[in-house]
């Protein structure tokens, strides 16, 4: 990377040459620098996409642009009935995508909630409070949180199976709602509650002066200019649980199942169909994208929230 | 595994298509009229069955799966009522690759259920997590299926621990099993003296090579002229396939750099070492003697015995021959990115290959590729005697039954309640039946032809294959699963776990970082580890069940 | 669990009107009688799961439920007993209490998993084995392979940050179509693993066809092989990895970097300073708050690496490529030796937790010196 600064010096009419072009120098540097990394950041994507549209001649060819390298055919969409020519078939396979997006849905959504909601309470305690539980402060309850995150996922695998089926919440939204929240939990606390560090403490105080109890002074002072890091925490929470595979393959089976699951599969002893897994992969990654454009500003600002003001 | 031999049809019919013919219909009738029709009724029927979708008419789908199922229902009906199991409710467990497996078995089972009145549920896996969900799920008490698809493979796991159900007789009727090839007829049909599996698969690996590589001329020249053994010809042994190998690094055939055999050097869960086993039947499976992998009395590993130290000195000694990334090389890669993309001479892998090869649309080699069964050896090890032998019938062979196949097996959890045991049974064998299997194996199903009436021939010219490309596959498979040497995987619990940890030192063996005796020697330590792990008696008798021994 | 006494908020300010000692006295009440209800349900299943005692419930569904009851009992008896301090606790004991709830039995079992032989064909099931998981460990050549390329991996992050760092600061500039740069920016931390490892990694950077290998022809590498040698295949995954990642701190360090008063950099530059000199004296100890948070969330994600692995390499060649997870994942996944499997965890737990509270001691040494 080239290192570049900040560049916000605002067009000076009394600059002499060598300072022009030094400028211009920056500018072009910045341009190239943010070309340079959309492009390593969206042709992997574009690849993507395009190979969607491709056979598997085109796809071992490496051909890269549809109409130019190769004919583009509906193929990757056609396997999942959402081709143009199949999308008013009856298709089990599309059925089947879209049971599992709406489970990915719900279970991804509700478990983000979940989280942004107990976490972000639990990090304005840990920002405001001092708390005391045996032995441990503040300092070692947020590390209590972040732990939670440690464990590779993979050594929980048999505990959580007989847990889940000593409470009967195998193969269930509501286990898997729970079981993501908690692999969330840790980050939206940690998340929150730098954000609730940033919010003076002199805001607090001022509206229990004004005769505000403590969780008055939460949902009405602080909740609101928290607001978009909450919203940010919540994508960030979201995206994580979206592509969560490990849990999902072992703890569902048909009522509960999500998409991930369903892209994996595409590989097997057989190769892989690319055309169906790049389909798969663009659709479950669309909606990310949505979000993304709509709610990029809360992520950014939201992160940013009371700060600085 | 797989059998893609559809699109190779299709491919055919696409040219007829272009030389003016009017395509499935078409291509039906010139079949007829050449009267490669056999005239009685149940060939009438399975030959109508071979039209859906009809080549030509793109990848069947789930429509087409559906119409399949309603066709092979007479079975059905002759031993259930309609609405019989109204109000049962089945879960099925199985695979979900793209347009195989579950796919397939959900088209196929609509009509049943619409017959029948019962409901399935399904849980679809991906590969991946097949093994690992089925022994956690044994382990933890959580079997919450009542069908499965399952590899013979894991029977020891699944069997030998009761989970199963014994086949009722009236099954093994309707699905016709007198007409299983050999080798998937008892002992290897059957666990412990009872039959549990619903066949619906063969797997066995045969030797893949390129047509163009071995009637080359030039190569024929340069092969004579640097003393090589014989004519230049396709391989028939291990000690051929290693001197071609060599032979073959800095030539060109077609422009094209050439390479010999192709060694997945990668893990791939287990399955890799597979490629490993093709490699050493030939000299670790003596015709005396059932066992090739371990004793029968003992469970002692015999994978560092010389037979097998050999087939691993094999592929150290010819990788430096093959392409420069084999080293990162999963059989995938060597199936799908290297061989029928046109790099390398030789592949040995399940039948998937060759019925990919011939799609010249999707692949780069085209109509250039042939098939044998799995290479032989000049000489034979005898663990028994600790000598090689030489056989007076020539060189050993011994095709690698990888895997086994596929099966439909029905849990012991369904025994207690009699209609759920005959509708759980009554759907496998749907599943199972003699003519469903017929279309499973002439289009893409992830199944491999394992009767021996999916072998005639005509049957498949009529729905539209080119007659010498599929004689030359079928014979490969049809050879290898009647071999009377063929190496049989042993059925014990665990096998998978032998497996990965073998991969694992097979690595470090192809790296260069240990020895080929000491790595070895290192798994046959992991594996005797593993034995005791799981229980050495036990594994014992298991290991001579899977015999018959 | 029943026996969990509740947060105790430490009383430093002011606290509202004298509680009743009625109140107290019902507050007490009724954390008992939620505990002993609690203690029932559970008493009367565990004995119903042995076969024994009055009834016996299909699952422990009816014990989640009692807990539940119990955990807002417990609140509300904060509240009742300890007025505003109990108000207060009330923010943390949601989280705590689900936490505790979900991880207390998957963590017990797993710490008793890890003292077993059991490996899942085995039909005797689970074998209480003392310290031979451990003994195994310490000869396991993979496993410390494993360590040892997790070492290279944790480092990397470093690299990830500078990086991240570059963008933020890149996307905080007075720039044009901000909004199409920072979603494009975004977009790969979107994407699984699974697709990453598939559509870029087996196919973009395919040695025969993929675009990747082509561009590094023409660049004159003449054999591309992202995978084939121990290093180029620790710095591929390295390279996906961080692919996918580094978005991540870089939304993050820009919201820092946004968050920043523009003021001070101003005075920077009205003092003359250069952007570089501005850059290391202002900017990068402003940010190091954020940095921190960064980094330590990147590096608890890092050292779960695995899918990625699994997918490109499975740890190959010899293990060079192995991070513990994925060493794991074999062991535990591929072998079914879940009690060994568990071991290697366990053990990397305690390493892990062993780092992490240096590397935050260190941080908050660091970062008090600094600023």
């Amino acid at each position: 990377m080239t290192a570049v600064t900040p560049n916000t010096m605002a067009v000076d009419t009394g600059e002499t040459a060598a300072e022009r072009n030094k400028r211009i120098l920056g500018r072009v540097g910045i341009y190239g620098a943010l070309i340079f990394w959309a492009f390593v950041s969206l042709f992997p994507v574009y690849w993507t996409i395009t190979t969607t549209l491709k056979t598997a001649r085109d796809v071992t060819q490496g051909n890269i642009v549809p109409w130019v390298d190769f004919k583009p055919a509906w193929i990757g969409w056609r396997s999942l009935g959402l081709s143009p020519d199949t999308i008013d078939q009856v298709s089990t396979v599309r059925d089947e995508f879209l049971g599992r997006f709406l489970n990915s849905i719900i279970a991804s959504c509700g478990a983000s909630f979940l989280a942004v909601l107990i976490g972000s309470l639990a990090a304005y305690g840990l920002s405001r409070f001092q708390y005391k539980f045996l032995w441990m402060r503040n300092k070692d309850i947020s590390f209590f949180f972040l732990s939670q995150l440690i464990l590779p996922p993979v050594v929980l695998a048999l505990p959580f199976l007989v847990l889940y089926k000593e409470l009967a919440l195998l193969d269930t939204r509501i286990g898997i709602i729970l079981l993501y929240t908690l692999t969330v939990l840790p980050i939206v606390i940690w998340i929150m509650r730098d954000q609730f560090d940033t919010i003076p403490v002199e805001l607090d105080e001022a509206a229990q002066v004004d005769g505000l109890s403590v969780w008055g002074v939460f949902f009405r002072i602080v909740l609101p200019i928290a607001l978009p890091g909450m919203v940010a925490a919540f994508i960030l929470s979201l995206i994580l649980c979206w592509n969560e595979y490990f849990f999902a393959a072992l703890l569902t089976g048909t009522n509960a199942k999500t998409l991930p699951v369903m892209v994996a599969s595409q590989t097997g002893s057989q190769g892989i169909s690319w055309w169906a897994m790049a389909a798969l992969a663009t659709s479950a990654i669309a909606p990310l994208v949505v979000i993304g454009i709509v709610l990029e500003r809360y992520i950014i600002k939201g992160l940013t929230a009371g700060a600085g003001k | 595994m797989k059998s893609h031999i559809y699109e190779l049809a299709m491919q055919a019919s696409r040219r007829q298509v272009l030389k003016g013919m009017a395509g499935a219909t078409a291509l039906a009738a010139g079949a007829a009229t050449l009267g490669s029709f056999p005239k009685d009724a149940r060939a009438d029927f399975r030959a109508d069955l071979l039209k859906i979708p009809g080549v030509g008419a793109g990848s069947p789908t789930d429509a087409d799966w559906q119409k399949v199922g309603e066709m092979c229902l007479n079975a059905t009906k002759e031993s259930i009522k309609e609405g019989e199991f109204k109000g049962v409710e089945l879960t099925f467990m199985g695979l979900n690759n793209q347009n195989q497996h579950n796919f397939l078995y959900r088209g196929f089972l609509k009509p049943w259920e619409a017959y029948t009145g019962a409901k399935i549920t399904w849980i679809d896996l991906a590969q991946a997590d097949y093994n690992p969900r089925l022994q956690q799920a044994i382990a933890t008490g959580t079997v919450d299926f009542d069908i499965i698809e399952m590899g013979a493979p894991f029977e020891g796991d699944v069997c030998g621990k009761g989970l199963a159900s014994v086949m009722p007789d009236w099954v093994a009727k309707q699905i016709e099993m007198d007409d299983y090839v050999d080798y998937l007829k008892a002992p290897v049909g059957t666990w412990d003296g009872k039959t549990y599996r619903i066949s619906c698969d063969g797997d066995c690996h045969n030797f893949n090579y390129r047509t163009d590589y071995f009637t080359d001329e030039a190569l024929a020249k340069a092969w004579k002229d640097g003393g090589g053994q014989g004519d230049w010809g396709v391989p028939k042994t291990w000690q051929q396939v290693q001197a071609v190998t060599k032979f073959l690094k800095g030539k060109q055939v077609g422009g094209q750099d050439a390479f010999g055999y192709l060694d997945p050097c990668k893990g791939w869960g287990g399955f890799g070492f597979y490629f490993l086993g093709s490699r050493a039947t030939a000299y670790a499976k003596h015709p005396d003697d059932k066992a090739w992998l371990f004793d029968v009395d003992n469970m002692k590993p015999r994978i560092n015995n010389p037979a097998w130290v050999r087939a691993i000195q094999d592929v150290v000694d010819v990788l430096q021959y093959e392409p420069a990334d084999q080293i990162n090389a999963d059989p995938g890669t060597t199936a799908f990115q290297q061989f029928l993309a046109g790099v390398g001479g030789m592949v040995s892998w399940w039948g998937d290959v060759g019925s990919n090869a011939k799609t010249s649309d999707s692949s780069v080699i085209g109509d250039v590729v042939g098939f044998s069964i799995l290479p032989g050896s000049d000489d034979v090890y005898n663990a028994k005697t600790g000598k090689w032998d030489k056989l007076a019938s020539g060189p050993n062979y011994a095709p690698n039954m990888a895997y086994i196949g596929w099966g439909v097996y029905v849990m012991a959890r369904v025994d207690s309640d009699s209609k759920k045991q005959k509708a759980a049974w009554s759907a496998a064998a749907h599943l199972g039946g003699k003519d469903l299997s017929l279309w499973c194996a002439a289009y893409p199903s992830g199944f491999q032809p394992y009767r021996n009436s999916h072998f005639n021939t005509a049957e498949w010219v009529a729905a539209g294959y080119d007659e010498a490309f599929i004689t030359s596959y079928l014979n490969s498979e049809k050879d290898s699963y009647n071999h009377p040497n063929a190496a049989i995987e042993p059925r014990i619990p665990g096998i998978f776990q032998y497996y990965s940890t073998a991969e694992d030192e097979l690595q470090k063996i192809f790296a260069g970082q240990v020895p080929v005796q000491q790595g070895a020697d290192n798994i046959a330590a992991a594996w005797e580890k593993i034995t005791d792990q799981i229980g050495r008696d036990k594994q014992v008798a298991l290991y001579k069940a899977s015999l018959g021994a | 669990m029943a026996n969990l006494t509740p947060t105790t908020p430490s009383t430093t300010e002011i606290l509202g009107d004298p509680i009743a000692p009625g109140r107290k006295a019902a507050g007490r009440a009724l954390i008992w009688g939620a505990t002993i209800l609690l203690g029932l349900v559970i008493l009367v299943q565990a004995l119903g799961a042995a076969g024994q005692g009055p009834m016996h419930f299909d699952n422990w569904r009816p014990a989640l439920y009692a807990y539940v009851l119990w955990a807002i009992a417990i609140g509300a008896a904060q509240v009742i007993i300890r007025g505003e301090a109990g108000q207060r606790a009330l923010f943390i004991l949601p989280a705590a209490l689900f936490t505790i709830a979900v991880v207390i039995f998957p963590t017990f079992f797993g710490l008793y998993i890890a003292f077993t032989e059991w490996n899942l064909s085995s039909f005797e099931g689970r074998r209480f084995n003392g310290i031979d998981n451990l003994v195994e460990l310490f000869h396991d050549s993979f496993y410390w392979k494993a360590l040892g390329n997790m070492v290279f991996y944790v480092a990397m992050v470093l690299v990830e940050y500078a990086i991240a760092f570059g963008l933020a600061l890149l996307l905080n500039a007075d720039i044009r179509a901000r909004k199409f740069f920072r979603v494009a920016f975004l977009i790969p931390f979107m994407l699984s693993p699974v697709a990453v490892s598939w559509m870029v990694g087996k196919s973009l950077m395919e040695v025969r066809f993929g675009p990747l290998a082509a561009l590094a022809k023409e660049l004159g590498w003449s054999q591309p092989n992202f995978f084939g040698s121990a290093w180029a295949a620790s710095f591929s995954i390295e390279a996906l990895d961080a692919w996918v990642s580094i978005p991540f701190i870089m939304i993050l360090l820009l919201a820092g970097l946004q968050a920043m008063p523009k003021e001070v950099q101003e005075a920077a530059r009205v003092d003359g300073a250069t952007p570089w000199q501005s850059f290391w004296r202002i900017t990068f100890p402003l940010m190091l708050p954020v940095s921190a948070t960064a980094v330590i969330l990147r590096i608890i994600f890092k050292l779960k690496l695995a899918d990625i692995i699994i997918n490109m390499t499975y740890g190959g060649p010899g293990g060079a490529t192995d991070s513990v997870s994925s060493y794991i994942f074999r062991q535990y996944r591929d072998r079914s030796n879940v009690g060994y499997g568990t071991m290697l965890a366990m053990f990397y737990l305690v390493l892990i937790i062993i780092f992490i509270t240096l590397l935050l001691n260190f941080v908050s040494k660091y970062m008090k010196k600094v600023t």
